[in-house]
């Protein structure tokens, strides 16, 4: 508690303040426009924090990914087309409402709806990761190598649609981390002569790339169909548009408790993501309601079941960044290389070697969220506006700014390079259907994932009876084992259909 | 998807096959005794690509045929590759003044074409948009934050 003191004594001045609200509005807009998001956001924005304190680096990223969680509700329910995946089911009931002319009632529910979630997460996080990391630390490599596979194998098995294609990601992501100087013998690998790859290749340029670029590709080719969409837009004046009733809250905010409870677990258990979180709500209040047939006609609770889980999963997915450094989100993997750039390791040792700083990340967390409440009130009018923009005048500055974000993390264009390359490979796997997702978080654990296996090799004097000595490890790839045969099992139609 | 599956998977696996046995022996040297191999995780990740790569073609050869379209049709659309094409086209015109003329045209040109690309013929727009972002930047690195990016 009095790390937590410090922490928001460090983040109350107004240079963080003013970075942390920037961070959420840019979020915000980037949310609600189809086809941008919370994972291209936070990549293009990490290589603009270089120069900021950790503190205001930290929490505007932070901020750029809790507003766009929110901001992707706008576009949901005025155009029927989600910001992001996990905003689809806020358009079942979220888009009627907006046809019925009470587009602002459901966005404020969005809004109102997201922050509850969001903050009771983010107090979740507060409370669980030190206690777990704690548990962590007793942890050895050959345990965290048998955690790392597992880890993989789980968000390779959920991310796409085929546990195959999620593997193949999975091991090409964890291929392109050796590249570089190995860190034992020192001896370049598939460098190619190269000076610029022997430190390996950066996640930056390599995220910009995957994310962005490779969204904007595939957004101007279905640029006309969303511009349709977007021109069909009418906004509606009447009054009773603008306010939530003292009934529809009281029928609301159990649905948002509950939301943000199947939020916050979801967002825990590494690969299954903020999609996952906001359809298992929206099905649950569905199942719990006497009327559930009025689902998807226009019901306010569909739009606070969609938002509160939504939002929930941002913060929650942290807790085993932060206890075990294992990013279980493609947004905590990008967070990795902020953390690491701003002096932050995430990981169980962060809490005893920066404490103050993490308390300073918690405080800018619960400030985000508060900054989102008055910023998405106050400017929700705007931002319906904003996402009038057709996207052909949005993709040549998002493109821009990419080259710009990539640059800067080296100085050269080699990144501009390393973007194009990557963002051919995020474009083919999109189309393919490879998670891209579990591609960058292979490549994030990649590193630590190797070190703890030859550290497992040398424990284990390359004997795997060995293995009984560590029973841990044992359970873990038990479970990789069983992961991996369930979801096989459970989508293998779908690997030969899709 | 079917048949996109089983070509991707052939690729995949063609690319593990030439990264096992070309690449990675040509490219990583062998360790000096006592250390474990540099080219160890390496030939792993390259030998779980190419099993499950086959995995991938022979679960879709096998699968049966509903003689449907879609089973058959590509999952990239005509106008997407033309889009990639032509951001491509941009990106590799961009990079070229960036080195043979300024950084400034270099931006403002990657703006520009990619405007007049996705359709956009209004004066004000293509002057506009280009103008206000590059001005927007430095202003945001040289003036807010104080840093010299180029």
């Amino acid at each position: 508690m009095d790390h937590l003191m410090t922490g928001f004594m460090d983040v109350l001045n107004p240079g963080t303040i003013l970075w942390v609200a920037a961070g959420v509005t840019l979020g915000y807009i980037l949310g609600a426009i189809p086809g941008l998001g919370k994972a291209t956001g936070v990549a293009v924005a990490i290589p603009l924090t270089f120069y900021l304190t950790p503190v205001a680096a930290l929490g505007m990223l932070i901020g750029i990914a809790k507003g766009s969680a929110a901001g992707s509700a706008v576009s949901a329910i005025l155009l029927n087309t989600p910001g992001e995946p996990s905003s689809a089911p806020t358009a079942l009931d979220g888009y009627p409402l907006a046809r019925q002319g009470k587009a602002q009632k459901a966005l404020k529910m969005g809004l109102f709806a997201s922050v509850i979630g969001d903050f009771v997460s983010t107090l979740i996080l507060i409370l669980l990761a030190a206690p777990l990391a704690r548990y962590a630390l007793l942890i050895g490599p050959v345990e965290l190598c048998a955690i790392l596979l597992f880890s993989l194998t789980f968000i390779g098995g959920l991310s796409g649609g085929s546990l195959t294609k999620g593997l193949i990601a999975a091991a090409l992501g964890v291929f392109f981390a050796t590249i570089g100087l190995e860190t034992e013998t020192f001896i370049p690998r598939l460098t190619f002569g190269l000076l610029e790859l022997e430190d390996g290749i950066s996640l930056v340029p390599m995220a910009i790339g995957m994310l962005a670029v490779a969204e904007m590709i595939n957004q101007a080719g279905n640029m006309k169909a969303l511009d349709r969409e977007t021109s069909a837009i009418s906004d509606s004046a009447a009054h009773e548009d603008r306010v939530i009733t003292r009934v529809e809250w009281r029928r609301s905010l159990p649905v948002i408790a509950r939301g943000t409870l199947i939020g916050s677990v979801i967002g825990i258990l590494p690969g299954l993501g903020a999609s996952v979180a906001s359809f298992l709500s929206y099905g649950a209040t569905k199942n719990a309601s006497k009327t559930p047939e009025k689902y998807g006609t226009g019901m306010i609770e569909g739009v606070a079941a969609a938002e509160s889980a939504d939002n929930a999963v941002v913060p929650s997915s942290l807790v085993p960044l932060f206890a075990l450094g294992i990013p279980g989100s493609v947004i905590a993997a990008l967070l990795i290389s902020a953390f690491v750039l701003h002096g932050l390791t995430p990981g169980p040792l962060m809490f005893q070697q920066q404490p103050r700083l993490v308390a300073a990340v918690y405080a800018s967390m619960i400030l985000a969220s508060f900054i989102m409440l008055i910023i998405g009130y106050t400017c929700q009018r705007l931002f319906a506006q904003i996402i009038k923009v057709p996207l052909r005048l949005i993709i040549p500055g998002v493109l821009f700014l990419c080259c710009v974000g990539a640059y800067m993390e080296t100085g050269s264009i080699f990144s501009i390079y390393v973007m194009l390359f990557f963002a051919l490979i995020g474009f083919f796997s999109r189309k393919l259907d490879f998670s891209f997702v579990t591609f960058l978080i292979g490549f994030v654990i990649g590193p630590n994932l190797e070190f703890t296996f030859r550290q497992s090799i040398q424990l284990l004097g390359s004997d795997i009876t060995n293995l009984k000595h560590h029973p841990i490890s044992i359970v873990f790839i038990v479970l990789t084992l069983a992961t991996a045969w369930w979801t096989g099992r459970s989508n293998s139609r779908k690997a030969v259909v899709k | 998807m079917r048949r996109a599956n089983i070509v991707s998977g052939i690729m995949l696996a063609l690319f593990g096959l030439v990264m096992l046995f070309a690449v990675i022996p040509w490219q990583i040297e062998t360790a000096p005794p006592g250390f474990v191999s540099p080219r160890l995780v390496p030939n792993i990740t390259m030998v779980v690509v190419v099993v499950l790569a086959l995995l991938l073609v022979i679960a879709n050869w096998r699968a049966p045929v509903n003689g449907d379209d879609a089973e058959n049709a590509s999952p990239i659309a005509r106008v997407e590759l033309m889009a990639l094409l032509r951001i491509g086209a941009i990106f590799a015109l961009s990079i070229a003044l960036f080195r043979w003329v300024s950084s400034l045209a270099a931006g403002a040109s990657l703006m520009v074409v990619t405007l007049l690309t996705l359709g956009e013929r209004r004066p004000l727009p293509l002057v506009a948009i280009p103008a206000a972002i590059l001005l927007a930047t430095w202003f945001l690195f040289y003036k807010v934050i104080g840093t010299e990016i180029l």
